[in-house]
């Protein structure tokens, strides 16, 4: 029978604890990851001792590294990263064995042993996918050009890291040729996942998408299930292996980057990241804490001073590697220093790799409190300079473009400016259009059903299929910049967030369905509130008292009405000849 | 991986399909999450892992949405309701709640566990009954406005019994210092809301991540102190969700994301639900359960079916007529509520988790809810022709006396007009009618609406524009035109089966069907749209045309607004 079931304490304490955290860090200008390790120290064992590791703690923070890589993987359009791939693998490769030889050799010069500075080496070679991506996205620069280069190479840091974690769960190899075999698995098993994902882009992926995209709950949750899918085969790979006698590992992280990979091909992907992002915070959060959670104090700090030491130097050692490479690679002196000063710490999975050397036996719990230390110091200095990474490019840039070459590497895209958005096509809407396409360079249309999206896109105009309300939408519309606004949604929520944005000079026209609405509406800027409802029940009622008077010009009216009506092209090219009713 | 993660992958694997069977078939997405726990839970069973694992997962999703209830809630309509004295409509729960019980003492259920099963039977879900009624809510018809204020009054009842729930006992002293604590919980609440929830949304600075982590702390703090006072964690929650109520626009990030993060954990829960459910089918892998006890269970959750879903609404639609309503929009109001709730689920797991109810039960009320609702999706869906057999067979007497007692036809009215509905558009209408001295009638249902009727029109039947003996009353075989004001497409068909001799003009929102009434015989149809985008149009063109700046187009549009709102107030 089922016992009694309490919420844990412990997440209720480590929400408060983190949630307080960060409204400090908030407060004081620090970054909330900071708040977040921190708190998790300050809780954990290694201080207050108010919070061990749990279950669900444990869920919670692998769901967060799930759902970032999730989130990432939503993000990322082959289109937009194809022209990147070759620089990334020319860059990774050299980068982790530069890091690796410095990471060893460092640590033979503080003490430790042979095979320890072998595995401390390995463990030390990979950027933070979680410091890294949480920074690009709060800053908006995942999609930047240095935000794809970053990307890309943590990208090749985690199959590199998912080898080697496969290669050491599988205990001491008894020979070279073993290490060989695992490789080789991991690598074709990363194949698969992969060709299975884009694979499901191009054929089941679009169609379910289409149908199920109107049903914002369905579709959330869909998005949610396909993720868990590859979630789930990542993860008990074993099992379904187990019968050819291979004994294989993937990550978690990697499947999850897969899944959101193929649902970002579809048009769809934008709508569902602002669904995602919100779940990916909380639960992201959960895994900062929880990064210090495991080890006492003794453990944490028996080797501090060498932890320090080699944070100083590694971190300058990881930049100048990132910078000659990026350099190399033709990127101009912006993007090599952002790429670069973005990715100059410990990764927690350098932490993962010394767990798991920990558990083999190769490794004291010592060694991995310096793993973690070295990790929670650098994360913690490098989200500073990321956070600061443009004021610190404009102090130095000077002195910098000495040392490189010139850009030759181009990216970018167009941005809206001085256009007109449209939100919600309907029977109002599609007479304006082609007056505002007339008028405008630019039309943005942003709907709710994929069918409007794929009728406009069709027609040329530039559609964006979301809800207004999602942050992510009225950014890609670059709503701040447009010139005239049209909203034919009758929520007075989405009008007032419309205009809330939009700039001084912009055009407003909203609807609305009571007086009440309108007015506020006003109040608020509006310099024109339809109201639909209004103008039948008026316009009906002119028709009855000409009805009523006999008045001939009646039939001419309600058959012009009727022709409209049944005119079934959704762009009528006819806004010329509307107008009417009995005033004129 | 933890096992939680392998579980909680499991479920959504599962719950895809499902979801996407929901999808198809337009069905509501609570009932299929249970089904999608069922088989996820022998999936679970295959794997070696216990369905109790994500029960501290379901919690947070039964907290979140009750915290979600107690963030959208409508206090104004609670007013409205208690006002409205539609807290008549509690009057059948008690009557379903009290056969529920009944039922379950009849079959051997000791009376406590009895209890379960009458709360099941009598409280509806307002996730599928008004999700399910959308449309008609938002054009406010009678029917939906009725459906919502049942519901809704359900909803707080709920609460309320799961404020009782906490105290795993029925005797009067506990309950008393239990309601005490929730209260104080509800009143530390609003004035959370009214003094920290705005410095709060200042600390955070823009930030939605913080916001909706503020947010999320405040539920576990008020669900910790729930926990902590010994009442229902779900009374914790709806007091948080008071604390957070704010107007969406300010904090658009928090909102979206307390939905997104809703949404995932209240999957959760349903899928839970359905996994923990043995069900009665001994010859299945991994059910272990003997040929009787099966068919007490699928005795008890068959019962609890036909109460809900045949008992309820006939019970309701009395009710409601018996309040004055007429037979149609009781009926329709009615089909909406034979379902389940999902109150009744979080109420049955809380006693199952308390060890008040015994699995069998437990189940019987899962089933019980999985079924009901995705049958109310079909009554609904069906629900114009229920009514009609019913009428027709004449289960549904049309009581022509109480029409003709609230009705006001002069005897000699000819060439008239008849207007149907006294809303925005009628009350324009009329307008027009009395300027010109033309006779007219109104024809209007909503009892809330009868004493402006009276008032305010010289002629007025009080009925069913789907009934003939409404038309008869009218005398439309001597009017001159009918026009329909009510944007429904059952209501303006059956106005065209009547072929009245009079012209007919209708009202529609989407333009094709507009044009199929058109083509089936109507003189004129209405559609809103049109008209605004006409006037859109010129709009728009004057501004960009240089015509008008934005500003003077602002000024006139007030002034005519003001004008406009004078004029009709």
């Amino acid at each position: 029978m089922i016992s009694e079931v309490a919420l844990t304490v412990d997440f209720a304490i480590i929400l408060l604890g983190a949630t307080l955290a960060g409204f400090i860090a908030k407060q004081t200008g620090q970054p909330t990851i900071i708040a977040y390790i921190l708190a998790g120290v300050v809780l954990g064992p290694a201080a207050l001792g108010l919070v061990g590791a749990s279950e669900l703690t444990e869920l919670l923070s692998e769901l967060g590294l799930a759902f970032l890589l999730f989130l990432l993987g939503i993000k990322m359009r082959l289109d937009d990263i194809q022209h990147v791939l070759s620089p990334i693998v020319k860059i990774s490769l050299p980068q982790m064995l530069l890091v690796f030889i410095a990471g060893a050799g460092l640590s033979l010069v503080l003490g430790f042993g042979l095979l320890e500075s072998f595995l401390i080496g390995l463990a030390v070679m990979y950027s933070s996918t979680a410091v890294v991506i949480k920074m690009l996205t709060d800053k908006d620069e995942a999609t930047s050009l240095h935000g794809k280069i970053d990307v890309g190479v943590l990208l090749v840091q985690d199959v590199v890291v998912v080898i080697i974690l496969a290669v050491l769960a599988a205990g001491r190899p008894e020979s070279l040729g073993e290490v060989a075999t695992t490789l080789g698995v991991v690598l074709v098993l990363v194949a698969l996942v992969t060709v299975a994902a884009v694979g499901a882009s191009q054929t089941v992926l679009p169609v379910v998408f289409r149908r199920i995209a109107d049903n914002k709950e369905v579709f959330f949750l869909i998005a949610i299930s396909w993720a868990f899918l590859f979630v789930f085969v990542s993860d008990n790979i074993n099992l379904f292996l187990a019968p050819l006698g291979i004994e294989a590992y993937l990550s978690i992280e990697m499947g999850a980057f897969m899944a959101g990979l193929a649902i970002a091909q579809l048009p769809y992907s934008k709508e569902l990241q602002d669904r995602v992002n919100p779940l990916t915070d909380l639960f992201v959060m959960v895994f900062f804490v929880s990064v210090a959670l495991d080890l006492e104090a003794s453990q944490l700090l028996a080797y501090w001073q060498e932890a320090i030491v080699a944070a100083l130097v590694l971190m300058p050692v990881k930049f100048l590697v990132f910078f000659y490479l990026l350099d190399w690679q033709g990127f101009d002196t912006e993007t090599t220093f952002l790429g670069s000063i973005n990715m100059i710490q410990v990764s927690e999975f350098g932490i993962i790799v010394a767990a798991v050397a920990f558990e083999g036996g190769f490794i004291d719990a010592e060694v991995l409190g310096f793993m973690t230390l070295l990790a929670i110091f650098t994360m913690a200095v490098s989200v500073y300079f990321i956070e600061f990474s443009h004021p610190l490019f404009e102090r130095f840039e000077p002195t910098l473009s000495r040392w490189t070459s010139d850009g030759t590497f181009e990216g970018g895209k167009r941005e809206y400016r001085n256009h007109a958005i449209v939100i919600g096509y309907d029977d109002v809407t599609r007479n304006a259009l082609p007056l505002l396409a007339d008028r405008y360079e630019d039309v943005v249309v942003v709907d709710r059903s994929v069918e409007h999206v794929e009728a406009l896109e069709a027609e040329g105009y530039d559609a964006i299929y979301g809800d207004f309300r999602n942050a992510t939408i009225r950014k890609d519309a670059a709503v701040k910049k447009a010139d005239f606004a049209l909203s034919s949604s009758v929520e007075p929520t989405v009008n007032k967030a419309l205009l809330r944005e939009v700039g001084d000079d912009a055009t407003v026209f909203v609807e609305a369905e009571r007086v009440e609405d309108a007015r506020e509406l006003y109040d608020r800027g509006a310099h024109c509130v339809i109201m639909t409802a209004h103008l039948a029940g008026e316009r009906l009622a002119d028709y009855l008292r000409a009805y009523l008077a006999e008045d001939e010009r009646l039939e001419s009216l309600m058959d012009g009405d009727v022709e409209l009506l049944a005119s079934s092209d959704p762009f009528p090219d006819t806004y010329e000849q509307l107008g009417g009713g009995l005033d004129d | 991986m933890t096992e939680l993660l392998t579980a909680v992958s499991i479920m959504f694997i599962v719950a895809g399909p499902f979801l996407l069977v929901a999808n198809r078939f337009d069905l509501p997405t609570v009932p299929l999450l249970v089904l999608a726990g069922i088989v996820a839970g022998f999936g679970l069973d295959a794997f070696g892992i216990d369905e109790e694992l994500t029960l501290e997962l379901a919690q947070y999703g039964i907290a979140l949405l009750v915290f979600a209830f107690g963030v959208d809630i409508d206090l104004s309509a609670v007013r409205t309701v208690i006002v409205d004295s539609e807290i008549a409509a509690l009057a059948q729960v008690l009557v379903v709640g009290s056969l529920g019980v009944a039922f379950g003492v009849a079959l051997g259920v000791p009376i406590e566990e009895a209890a379960f099963l009458g709360i099941a039977a009598a409280l509806s879900s307002t996730m599928v009954g008004t999700a399910l009624l959308r449309t008609e809510i938002a054009t406010n018809l009678v029917r939906g406005r009725l459906a919502r204020s049942i519901h809704f009054s359900q909803d707080l009842l709920a609460i309320l019994l799961l404020l009782g729930l906490g105290a795993g006992t029925l005797a009067v002293g506990p309950i008393a210092t239990l309601v005490g604590y929730g209260l104080a919980l509800l009143a530390v609440a609003v004035l959370v809301n009214r003094y920290l929830f705005d410095a709060i949304g200042r600390l955070a600075d823009d930030s939605a991540e913080l916001m909706i982590l503020g947010a999320v702390s405040l539920l576990a703090v008020f669900v910790g102190a729930a926990e902590y006072a010994g009442i229902s964690i779900a009374v914790g929650a709806f007091a948080a969700g008071l604390a957070v109520r704010h107007d969406p626009v300010e904090y658009l990030g928090l909102f979206n994301g307390l939905e997104s993060i809703k949404d995932f954990f209240v999957a959760i829960f349903f899928l839970t639900i359905g996994a923990l459910v043995v069900l009665p089918f001994p010859f299945l892998p991994y059910v272990e359960i003997g040929w009787t006890e099966s068919v007490e269970k699928l005795l008890l959750a068959g019962g609890l079916v036909l109460l809900t879903v045949v008992v309820k609404p006939a019970i309701t639609t009395a009710t409601l007529i018996y309040r004055g309503y007429e037979a149609r929009s009781a009926t329709l109001a009615s089909l909406s509520s034979d379902q389940v709730s999902e109150f009744a689920l979080i109420i049955a797991i809380e006693a199952l988790i308390l060890g008040l109810l015994t699995q069998s039960v437990f189940d019987a009320i899962i089933l019980a809810a999985a079924v009901t609702m995705v049958v109310s999706s079909l009554t609904q869906r069906y629900d114009e022709r229920i009514y009609r057999t019913l009428a027709d067979r004449g289960v549904l007497s049309a009581n022509h006396e109480r029409i003709d007692t609230l009705s006001d036809v002069p005897r000699e009215l000819s060439d008239h007009v008849v207007i149907v509905g006294y809303g925005r558009h009628g009350r324009k209408l009329i307008e027009a009618c009395e300027e010109d001295n033309q006779p007219y009638v109104v024809i209007e249902n909503d009892p809330v609406r009868r004493e402006t009727v009276v008032a305010e029109c010289d002629a007025f039947v009080f009925g069913d524009a789907m009934e003939r003996y409404t038309w008869e009353k009218a005398n439309v075989d001597d009017a001159r035109i009918v026009v329909s004001t009510v944007d429904s497409d059952p209501v303006s068909r059956r106005l065209l089966s009547f072929e009245f001799d009079a012209d007919l003009t209708l009202r529609a929102n989407d333009r094709t069907i507009a044009l199929e009434l058109l083509e089936a015989g109507a003189l004129y149809v209405s559609q809103s749209d049109l008209l605004a985008g006409q006037q859109l149009v010129t709009q728009i063109e004057s501004v960009l045309d240089g015509e008008r700046t934005p500003a003077e187009l602002r000024d006139e549009q007030l002034a005519e607004l003001e004008s406009h709102s004078q004029a009709t107030s």
